[in-house]
């Protein structure tokens, strides 16, 4: 079963991520990078085919909508949100419950959350 | 680079269509996966937001919930991962997805580095 795995970033935390200096946030990643490599050998032991994106923050973020044939892009998420998102997974785990175990090891669901979507297959 | 591409829309109007209208949809989106010349990497439906759960940890402790993380006038219905040079480029090729036209898509650029 294939899920989107949605990765659910504190949007207050982005904030004070901000005021680092490029020194204190090299090293915070460093800190977190250990949790991220536990999680990737987690999901190769159990098999679970997955690939990942990490995205660039949502304020540069842009929406397109189409009305009338004419195209209206504007700047900034979709929705303006406590949590933003910063990333995601495509995985093809077991089951939901695989799912869940996953985003319970994903680093960020300590401050944000991780929304599981099963994929439609046609 | 690699844009990703959240589409958003009335997922109530969507289950509610019939499936002649449905199919019509189908169509064009086959179509605009046939213009997008090879820089769709990846692209999905999703299943609709009840079927979605979220999942946070706090104190240690797993919480589980059903839904998705926000309730939004329109829902997150299906995403495509696209190739391009620029997120320009990114916003042109989604305005030729058939949910702009109703709903509403979001482009995100993925760093470079850490995409697979």
């Amino acid at each position: 079963m294939k899920y989107l795995l949605l990765l659910n970033n504190d949007a207050a935390s982005i904030e004070s991520w901000h005021e680092l200096s490029e020194e204190e946030a090299r090293n915070l990643r460093e800190q977190e990078m250990p949790r991220w490599n536990q999680l990737f050998g987690w999901m190769s032991e159990q098999g679970i085919d997955v690939s990942g994106l990490e995205l660039e923050e949502a304020s540069k973020a842009r929406v397109v909508r189409v009305r009338n044939g004419k195209s209206l892009v504007s700047d900034g998420p979709f929705a303006e949100t406590k949590e933003v998102i910063g990333g995601c997974f495509l995985a093809d785990c077991k089951n939901l419950d695989q799912a869940i175990e996953l985003a319970e090891r994903v680093p960020l669901v300590g401050k944000g959350s991780v929304e599981i979507r099963p994929l439609v297959t046609h | 680079m690699k844009v990703l591409a959240l589409i958003y829309g009335d997922e109530a109007s969507w289950e509610a269509a019939s499936e002649e209208a449905r199919n019509t949809v189908m169509t064009q989106y086959r179509a605009f996966g046939e213009s997008a010349d090879g820089r769709i990497l990846e692209g999905a439906e999703l299943a609709p937001t009840r079927a979605a759960t979220t999942v946070r940890v706090r104190n240690g402790k797993t919480i589980v919930t059903d839904g998705p993380y926000a309730e939004t006038k329109e829902q997150l219905g299906g995403f495509y991962v696209f190739e391009v040079e620029s997120l320009d480029e990114g916003a042109e090729l989604a305005a030729g997805i058939p949910g702009a036209a109703h709903g509403a898509v979001e482009v995100r650029a993925a760093h470079e580095e850490d995409s697979e």
